[in-house]
């Protein structure tokens, strides 16, 4: 693969926890690339450390060992503002919580990325509105996180983590807190997110999620077990699931 | 009895699970307590201490004084003496006025007064070092020579003689130091002097030797001391040209030195509670969901309100009357030193009286009650389902904050959205401020004051000493006030970061620098402190010229300005720190615990 | 099949082509791979048990789909019949159990990687019944049977992982042994 068009590049990703003999790795030697457009599910059971992983490839946390590229620049390395500064511009977060802030509303939650990233306020105002309509919410753009569904929640967030156009998305267990309908309406949009070219990174152990990635790794104890490709398989085979042969 | 043993119990538990802030409170009413029991004692520690030196020195109950000299004068004094009320008198005696000089050029105005050199039946003046009055020596009163730093053997210049200082004695039948003159030179007005006594001879060649003014002085014991008064009164029109000093009246101002004194301990009393409210106020809230929860919790196993009520109120009650004993032992202890600036009186203090005493305790009740009052009535009157199910804070949607902060750069509205859930807080931080700018802003108006020194034709060489008296009172008050406000604020400052950390996590990940959250953090408890600033400034003044004589200067405004502003920047300064530590926390361990 | 195709003709009846219409409508996109032969010979079948008969033909009599069909009084026996069964589909795991034994056994295989072959295509499958859900219009009823295959498809995914960590744990015994 072209180094150069991987978005987010690993290579020998080790994060330890503990001292001496509980010293345990959660992530053991991962080998990792994500090229752009790519949309990357990674399953496992609880406790495989894919929550971990996810965290060092956005810099939420330092690694004990090997190397993190993000868009060609060594990630590992940096220090916490350089680190602030390159999430602004290159990650979006989608959390299981949601964790949107509860004192603002949908619109001002939106927006927040954008005015870190220093556009002015009606700029800002401006894409979270477009945001919010994407995702299906423009109604609701005045509400509290208080007031919404957690479906609705984790849409908020979805425009929320789309607000600086970031490189690559990265999602842990989007679909955790959610029940199916709502689930079927973040799969929509992660759908047309994946049409229009964006790269993701999502963590999940909900089969229907990983089923729509165009790639599957499966994990467990801190390392890969298996890589599957997804994408371009089998059409007009769809009669075989309820017993029709054709 | 069981109830009582688990309100013991659970008051226990809270207290071990919030040391910090139950210390806070019971060092903030200790501190608010002393001081008010301080300045409501010094009138009756100066009455006593008068008390206990007209005891020991045969204080006279009437002091009469005339600025003529001449056979007419002593004459009539010598009637006054004659008067049936009188049981016993000493005098006429002279009082010369002079200057004297220490040996390191120190000059002070005297007043020398003749006396014999065996004590007489009224006014015998308590040697406390040395012997009395010999020919060719003098003895200075006790809150003079302190002043000049003058002790027996030292050689002092009156009126350019010189003469060994070979005693130091304390009497009542004068004011303390400096107004031992009584009445100045032919009756006229006294200046600041000290008192010193002669053998008669010596007085009277002192006073010729220079032509030095003289007046004339009677001591006069009554048989009844508490129609003094009445006594003055009835002969105060018979006779020419003659002023009375009743014992009450030289009582009385002994309270003159401490006449600043009792505003500055008892406002700053006020102060001091103020800001210990604000403070408990603040943690309080903090505390409020858990105190709703346990509200809840008693009322749904049957507690009467009453019990639920004294449960909530019984920890802070407590705490404050432990505080309030030991403020009025502190106060017990610090007495002598401030009703006692000069050295003119003996005696021992007095502990503080029963209306001291519940004085002080009202004002540790106010500070425990008003501390905690929102928040239990709050939790008592939720209904039960409600206050069990109680989480977190309810946040409310602000709007007109966010469109303040969008105004702002970016690390100040990032501040002010993700902190500010409690604008309550806000204000809390905008007293404490103010407090503290009131508090420097009056002793910027003391220092501000011109005054005349006690020595020779008002040089400071001899310090004003009510003045310095005043500052040293003031500056004390002032550092706990500052003291109490930047522990006030580390607390907020914490507290609201710690309520914040969340929300500060997702900031990070959205891209925020921990500088940037620092800055926020600081700047949301900044700026609730720049209307507090500006309304110390006029508050301060207002304060001081309630209490003050009508020619009191204000300090300059340069000098204001700058107080505000240092304040403001120590504010800053305060809020950064716990900001700082509070903004570099992990982000990922702090979202995963919110979702565990 | 030959049960649904019954009572479809319940309600009137139908001309060949109309079944076979109705059928796939209620597929939805699972119905497009149905062989459009198949439900003529279910058709005949039926009349050869007695269950319909075939009433006229419109049209050219050589032409199967101009027919039309009704339900006999047997057929209707048999509609109502299984219109009252609670049995459900059954799903093949005894099948792919003993494949897993025997490959063990026999040493024909690795258990742990047939089982990791089974899994991709159920999630290859699951894929595109997601997909098919996510393509079709609001408020068709077809979603409803999609989400039945989706869920199934999960169940067995879950089994499957299950069947995977048994596994391996047997392998890695057997190696220490």
């Amino acid at each position: 693969m072209n180094e150069s068009s991987a978005v987010v590049r690993a290579r020998g990703l080790v994060k330890e926890h503990g001292q001496g003999q509980s010293r345990i790795r959660a992530v053991d030697e991962v080998d990792l690339e994500v090229p752009q457009g790519q949309m990357l599910a990674v399953m496992g059971p609880s406790g495989c450390g894919k929550s971990t992983l996810l965290h060092l490839l956005g810099g939420l946390e330092r690694p004990s060992g090997g190397e993190v590229w993000l868009a060609g620049r060594r990630v590992d390395a940096l220090s916490e503002r350089a680190l602030a500064r390159l999430r602004r511009r290159s990650l979006g977060f989608i959390f299981q919580a949601f964790h949107l802030v509860e004192e603002l509303s949908a619109t001002e939650n939106v927006e927040l990325p954008a005015l870190l990233a220093g556009r002015s306020r009606r700029e800002a105002r401006r894409r979270a509105s477009l945001l919010l309509e994407r995702v299906g919410l423009a109604g609701r753009a005045r509400h509290l996180p208080s007031e919404l569904s957690g479906g609705q929640r984790q849409r908020v967030a979805i425009a929320r983590a789309l607000a600086n156009e970031p490189l690559i998305v990265l999602a842990d267990e989007p679909t955790g807190n959610l029940d199916t309908a709502a689930t079927l309406d973040v799969l929509r949009i992660f759908e047309d997110l994946r049409t229009a070219g964006q790269t993701f990174v999502i963590v999940t152990h909900d089969e229907r999620v990983a089923a729509t990635a165009d790639r599957l790794v499966s994990m467990r104890d801190g390392m890969f077990v298996d890589d599957i490709r997804l994408a371009g398989t089998g059409t007009g085979r769809l009669g075989g699931l309820i017993g029709l042969e054709g | 009895m069981g109830r009582t043993v688990l309100i013991f119990r659970l008051v226990l538990a809270d207290v071990r699970r919030h040391k910090a802030q139950a210390a806070m409170l019971l060092l903030a009413v200790a501190v608010a307590t002393a001081t008010l029991a301080l300045g409501l004692s010094l009138r009756g520690v100066s009455d006593a201490l008068y008390e206990q030196t007209r005891a020991a020195t045969a204080g006279p109950d009437v002091v009469a004084l005339s600025g003529d000299t001449g056979p007419a004068v002593t004459s009539a004094l010598a009637s006054l003496a004659n008067e049936p009320e009188v049981i016993a008198h000493h005098g006429p005696y002279r009082i010369v006025y002079a200057d004297l000089t220490t040996r390191d050029s120190t000059a002070s105005p005297v007043v020398v007064q003749g006396f014999a050199e065996t004590p007489g039946a009224v006014n015998r003046p308590l040697l406390t070092s040395g012997q009395w009055v010999r020919s060719g020596g003098t003895v200075l009163e006790r809150g003079f020579a302190t002043a000049l730093g003058v002790s027996v053997g030292d050689r002092v210049t009156i009126a350019g003689r010189s003469y060994p200082v070979v005693g130091i004695a304390v009497t009542a039948a004068t004011s303390i130091y400096p107004w031992a003159a009584q009445i100045g030179p032919g009756g006229g007005p006294s200046d600041y002097s000290g008192l010193a006594w002669m053998t008669r001879s010596d007085a009277r060649a002192l006073a010729s030797s220079q032509d030095l003014s003289v007046t004339l002085a009677l001591d006069v014991k009554l048989r009844d001391p508490a129609v003094a008064e009445a006594f003055l009164d009835a002969h105060r029109a018979s006779t020419l040209r003659v002023n009375f000093h009743t014992w009450q009246f030289t009582a009385e101002q002994d309270m003159v030195i401490l006449r600043d004194s009792q505003p500055i301990l008892v406002v700053g009393s006020w102060l001091l509670s103020f800001l210990a409210i604000t403070g408990a106020a603040a943690l309080a809230a903090g505390r409020a969901v858990e105190q709703t929860r346990r509200a809840g919790l008693l009322k749904a196993v049957g507690a009467t309100p009453g019990l639920i009520a004294t449960v909530l109120l019984t920890e802070y009650l407590a705490l404050a009357l432990v505080g309030d004993a030991l403020g009025l032992v502190i106060a017990r202890l610090a007495v002598p030193a401030i009703a006692s600036p000069t050295a003119s009186r003996i005696g021992d203090a007095v502990g503080p009286t029963g209306a001291t005493v519940a004085a002080a305790t009202v004002l540790a009740v106010a500070v425990a009650v008003l501390s905690t009052l929102p928040p239990t009535l709050r939790a008592m009157r939720t209904a039960t389902v409600t206050a069990l199910a109680t989480t977190a804070h309810q946040p409310r949607h602000r709007p007109w904050l966010t469109a303040l902060s969008a105004l702002l750069p970016t690390p100040l509205l990032l501040g002010l959205r993700l902190t500010a859930r409690r604008p309550g807080r806000a204000v809390l931080q905008a007293c404490s401020t103010a407090t503290t700018v009131i508090a420097i802003v009056a002793l910027l108006t003391l220092y501000a004051q011109p005054e005349r020194g006690y020595g020779l034709n008002g040089s400071s060489a001899l310090p004003n000493l009510r003045g310095e008296h005043d500052r040293q009172l003031m500056l004390a008050v002032a550092i706990l006030l500052i003291a109490l406000a930047v522990v006030n604020t580390i607390t907020l400052t914490w507290t609201t970061a710690m309520e914040a950390r969340v929300n500060m996590a997702i900031a990070r990940t959205l891209g925020a620098t921990p500088g940037q959250i620092t800055a926020g953090l600081s700047t949301a408890q900044l700026l609730p402190s720049l209307p507090g600033a500006l309304i110390g400034v006029p508050l301060g003044i207002g304060l001081c010229s309630l209490f003050a004589a009508g020619n009191s200067t204000n300090p300059p405004s340069s000098w204001l300005l700058g107080a505000a502003l240092a304040t403001l920047l120590a504010t800053a300064a305060l809020t950064a720190l716990p900001a700082r530590l509070a903004a570099r926390r992990p982000v990922a361990q702090t979202l995963s615990a919110e979702t565990a | 099949m030959q049960d649904a195709v019954l009572a479809m003709l319940a309600k009137e009846p139908t001309h060949g082509y109309g079944l076979r219409a109705r059928l796939r409508q209620s597929l939805g996109p699972l119905g497009e791979s149905m062989n459009p032969g198949q439900i003529y010979v279910t058709l005949a079948r039926l009349e050869k048990a007695g269950l319909v008969v075939c009433e006229r033909a419109d049209g050219l009599p050589e032409r199967p789909e101009r027919k039309v069909y009704a339900l006999t009084p047997a057929g209707q026996q048999r509609v109502a019949a299984w219109l009252a069964e609670v049995g459900w589909p059954k799903p093949d795991l005894a099948e792919f159990h003993l494949k897993l034994v025997a490959a063990a056994a026999a040493r024909l295989a690795d258990p742990v990687e047939l089982v990791a072959a089974q899994r991709r295509e159920l999630l290859r499958r699951l894929r595109e019944a997601q997909h098919a859900a996510l393509a079709e219009p609001e408020g068709s009823a077809a979603v409803l049977l999609l989400e039945g295959v989706v869920l199934r498809l999960r169940a067995d995914l879950r089994w499957l992982e299950a069947c995977e960590r048994a596994w391996s744990k047997i392998d890695d015994k057997s190696e220490d042994a």
